[in-house]
């Protein structure tokens, strides 16, 4: 009995060493949208994973889920999530307001998908959300409102001055 | 001889200049309001300000330079030109104030591809802006592409007799009524009842494509009034890529082809005349120059094998080539591909769709369908000439809403428009090359800014040298007005210098 457990803890051991390096040989790296766009031949049909924040509109059709990752400063990646993917719940999307959820999706690059007509996308195997969203603040500067203000107080000013005493040769 | 300009010429531009001015600040209400709508407190503070700005300062110029007098040809050029800039700067203030611009230069090269219906951006975070910035973004774009003194002239300044002249400035040359402000009311009416099909078209497919209804006809507004007026602006970074689909690539298409026919065709076929659509110089040029440019793309990407089967390759490069064509710049592909998978045939095919562009009186740009059938139909009266008897008196006509006779006059009229624009675009290539970008890139980049597309292989970015900004700019300008209103403005400008020293030696 003794023996049986050394051999399994020692099992146990080598089990937590191995797994997560052959998990971690497998895991596809993380690419960005100007990576897979500017080596689009060399990952075309590739599994990688990709991160991204998930912009406004989740659109649900028939066969599945598109959803747009935005990766950085105007670039974003169209990723098609299949029926039969598992969708974790995507709390909330981006939008003026709300910083989206950020996933990690893993899936088949696409430099010319033939399902899709010849998009260039990718088809999600899985999808985790990384960041939950968030709220933006998106604050009220009180410099601005004072701005608003003297201007505003100067256009009343100039249109009263205008409208005063319209001229015969204005059609106002 | 040239005349010398006097106080009153520069009261008159000023004057009306103030009332075009006053147009755009009133327009700064509907984004402002849209913010509201979504409860964007800041972007419609912004909005406020930029509006309260541009409408004291419209109304300042409108006050100090009020007179009675209308505008004679030269003020018109002048106003047209000088109104464009005046509104590229106050336009650019709700850029700047929302932190996604980086710089006011930036801001304002935003704004002019805005108002010239082009659609370059080096708006920072696109996918993170505010709706009233995003209907801003849009609605410049629809208006620039009617033209700001229409707008102008439908609702702030009367029938007076220099108001065609100003629209003559601003490319809108066909005179469909004998009052201009019913031009202009004709204009707008036929704009604004597209802009309800297209709303409603696009909102419809959004809606089925999974985008909630009531942002689905927020982004069916949008993408209608880039496709109208020949834009090419999107909600998004991905432009048509965010969409994924097929039905709104198509309804969008259909939009920028109607936006990209002449007003005066839309008028014609709105009275009943509806053969003109066969006839008409225009569509026959328009209808060649495609279907040999995209025999190009078809070539160039087969020869690649860019797609894998014909339905891919119809989407994409057709797409892409009519959305060139017409000097859209609406995109279904990112922009390193033009470069890395399209290759020089298939760039050099799209470069020479958007050089000519589409049709004259449209809200389109680049030489003018127009122009090339007058042009091919003059040099092929030529070639008939020599071929003929010498006594043999040989015409050439061309149909344009009616049977016109080709002259000399006519003839060279055409040419020297079309050698100014492929003058603009060899300069923004030449620059484009001396800060180290490939020909074939920065001849592309520049024919797009010049032609007034939209499309873009990736040179246009924040990033990018001042200098190249300033050029496309000016590129841009020039390409929607058709440069005669803006040589009139430097000659007024360069005259008024020479008028004020004869004035002091005289004094």
């Amino acid at each position: 009995m003794k023996r049986f457990c050394v051999v399994l803890t020692i099992m146990v051991l080598v089990a937590l060493i191995i797994v997560p390096v052959s998990a971690n040989a497998e895991q596809p790296p993380v690419l960005s949208t100007t990576e897979l766009v500017e080596n689009s031949y060399k990952w075309d049909g590739q599994t990688v994973s990709f991160k991204g924040e998930v912009l406004q509109d989740l659109m649900v059709r028939t066969d599945g889920t598109w959803m747009n990752l935005s990766d950085g400063n105007n670039t974003a990646m169209g990723v098609f999530v299949p029926k039969g993917v598992a969708m974790p719940v995507i709390s909330r999307t981006e939008d003026y307001r709300t910083v989206g959820d950020v996933v990690l999706i893993t899936g088949v690059f696409h430099r010319v998908c033939i399902q899709h007509q010849g998009e260039t996308d990718i088809h999600a195997v899985s999808v985790t959300v990384l960041t939950p969203g968030s709220t933006k603040a998106n604050p009220i500067h009180l410099g601005r409102v004072v701005w608003f203000v003297v201007l505003a107080g100067l256009l009343g000013v100039v249109m009263w001055l205008y409208y005063r005493k319209p001229t015969d040769g204005t059609r106002h | 001889m040239i005349r010398r300009i006097w106080r009153e010429d520069f009261r008159i531009i000023g004057y009306y200049t103030g009332l075009v001015t006053i147009g755009v600040g009133l327009l700064m209400l509907i984004p402002m309001v849209t913010s509201l709508v979504f409860r964007e407190w800041a972007s419609a503070l912004d909005f406020a300000i930029s509006a309260a700005l541009t409408l004291l300062v419209g109304y300042v110029l409108a006050l100090i330079s009020r007179t009675k007098n209308t505008p004679g040809l030269t003020h018109a050029m002048v106003i047209a030109a000088g109104s464009w800039l005046v509104a590229m700067v106050l336009s650019g203030v709700p850029y700047l104030l929302s932190g996604h611009a980086k710089s006011f230069l930036d801001a304002c090269f935003d704004t002019m591809s805005g108002y010239t219906t082009t659609g370059l951006f080096l708006l920072q975070d696109l996918d993170h802006i505010s709706q009233g910035l995003n209907m801003w973004r849009h609605l410049l774009t629809y208006v620039g592409g009617q033209g700001i003194v229409v707008l102008a002239l439908t609702f702030l300044i009367g029938s007076t007799g220099g108001a065609f002249k100003i629209m003559v400035g601003e490319g809108k040359e066909e005179k469909l009524e004998p009052n201009v402000r019913h031009i202009a009311i004709l204009i707008w009416r036929i704009s604004l009842i597209y802009l309800g099909v297209g709303t409603v078209v696009l909102g419809i497919i959004a809606t089925a494509n999974g985008i909630k209804p009531y942002l689905a006809f927020f982004h069916g507004a949008y993408i209608f009034m880039s496709a109208w007026s020949t834009g090419g602006f999107a909600p998004y970074s991905q432009n048509m890529l965010y969409y994924h689909s097929s039905a709104m690539e198509i309804a969008s298409m259909v939009f920028f082809i109607l936006g990209s026919f002449n007003f005066a065709l839309h008028y014609a076929v709105w009275s009943g005349n509806r053969k003109e659509i066969l006839r008409n110089v225009e569509i026959v040029s328009f209808t060649i120059t495609v279907l040999t440019t995209f025999s190009l793309v078809c070539l160039a990407l087969m020869q690649r094998g860019v797609y894998p089967n014909a339905v891919a390759l119809f989407r994409r490069g057709f797409f892409q080539l009519i959305s060139g064509h017409t000097t859209t710049g609406q995109s279904n592909i990112y922009a390193q591909t033009f470069v890395l998978e399209w290759g020089p045939l298939g760039m050099l095919a799209t470069t020479i769709a958007m050089a000519i562009g589409a049709s004259a009186a449209s809200t389109g740009g680049g030489f003018k369908g127009l122009r090339m059938g007058i042009i091919v139909k003059g040099i092929a009266t030529d070639i008939r000439k020599l071929l003929s008897p010498e006594r043999a008196v040989v015409t050439g006509h061309y149909h344009h809403l009616r049977d016109n006779v080709i002259t000399d006059g006519v003839v060279k009229g055409a040419a020297v428009i079309v050698v100014l624009y492929v003058l603009i675009y060899v300069v923004g290539a030449v620059v484009g090359m001396a800060y180290g970008k490939p020909m074939a890139d920065a001849l592309f980049e520049s024919v797009s800014a010049g032609s007034n597309t939209g499309l873009s292989c990736g040179i246009t970015q924040a990033s990018m040298p001042t200098l190249l900004k300033i050029v496309y700019i000016v590129e841009m300008w020039m390409g929607r007005l058709e440069f005669l209103s803006v040589f009139t403005m430097f000659g007024f400008i360069a005259t008024s210098f020479r008028s004020m020293r004869l004035r002091k030696v005289a004094a």
